[in-house]
């Protein structure tokens, strides 16, 4: 059996915790963690940012105005 | 006579007619944001125009079997994804191609190391351009990816997700959590270098 590490835990519920989907149980725990653990607080806000800069760059190119038109052009003519 | 009979058709047909266009000026009105997730469903921008008018046409067409007060982004999202698979975009991949990720903290750890112990986080990531993590994405093998553009691009749900690409919801965490680590791990290699770690 392996020691505990408290970090390696909180690696893994790293990315649930950001997608709120621990339990309460385990969201207080992570917190816990996150408020007594620099190493991982520095991490979390890492990964936090990341996610944001992921989103940000990834969206940057808007659909074409000329695909809008075309999209618009097939809606059902009014009779 | 006629008249007592034909009124409620008259009436049927005003009520469809004005559900039809509410559902189709709300579907157009998601568009931006369908679009930001076919945009990296695909390979490239040709591919994910085509699959939007594919989309839209045939939910114009299908518009009735859609359920009001469901998830209407989701149901356009699943109706494009049926159609890039059924138009085979998607090559099949065998499971033991998927390639290894690494940690969680790799990418941190990496560009840490490259930042000269500089830990800030905000500087940490001046590493990254949004070049690296647009190729870096479009390296994530298709599993993969679909559910992490649906969930952190696209914002929806692990069960809206599920029901898009018609897969166990468990699949969706699993995929999710290997599809970050590979898409970090590729970010890693493209800013500080392939070395292996």
């Amino acid at each position: 059996m392996t020691a505990y590490d408290p970090c390696a835990h909180c690696e893994e519920v790293m990315q649930p915790f950001m997608d709120r989907v621990l339990t309460d149980v385990e969201r207080s725990e992570a917190e816990a963690h996150l408020d007594e653990c620099a190493y991982c607080r520095k991490r979390y806000r890492f990964e936090e940012t990341l996610r944001v800069f992921v989103r940000q760059a990834v969206t940057a190119e808007p659909m074409s105005v000329e695909l809008k038109r075309k999209l618009s052009e097939l809606r059902t003519p009014l009779q | 006579m006629s008249e007592t009979t034909r009124e409620p058709d008259a009436r049927q047909i005003a009520t469809e007619a004005r559900d039809r266009v509410r559902f189709e000026e709300e579907a157009l009105a998601l568009s931006d944001q369908v679009y930001r997730v076919a945009r990296h469903l695909v390979g490239s921008r040709e591919e994910a125009e085509d699959l939007m008018q594919e989309t839209y046409a045939r939910a114009f067409r299908s518009w009735r079997s859609f359920q009001p007060g469901t998830n209407l982004r989701a149901w356009l999202l699943r109706i494009l994804t049926n159609l890039n698979i059924d138009r085979g975009r998607r090559q099949q991949r065998t499971p033991d191609m998927q390639p290894l990720e690494e940690g969680d903290y790799f990418l941190y750890n990496k560009l840490e190391a490259a930042t000269d112990g500089d830990t800030d986080e905000e500087h940490v990531l001046e590493r990254l351009s949004q070049n690296d993590v647009v190729s870096a994405l479009s390296e994530v093998p298709h599993d993969f990816r679909d559910v992490v553009v649906l969930v952190d691009i696209g914002d929806f749900t692990y069960a809206d997700a599920a029901q898009i690409l018609d897969i166990p919801i468990g699949t969706v965490m699993s995929r999710l959590h290997r599809g970050r680590r590979i898409l970090k791990k590729t970010m890693a290699e493209q800013t500080v270098g392939g070395e292996a770690a």
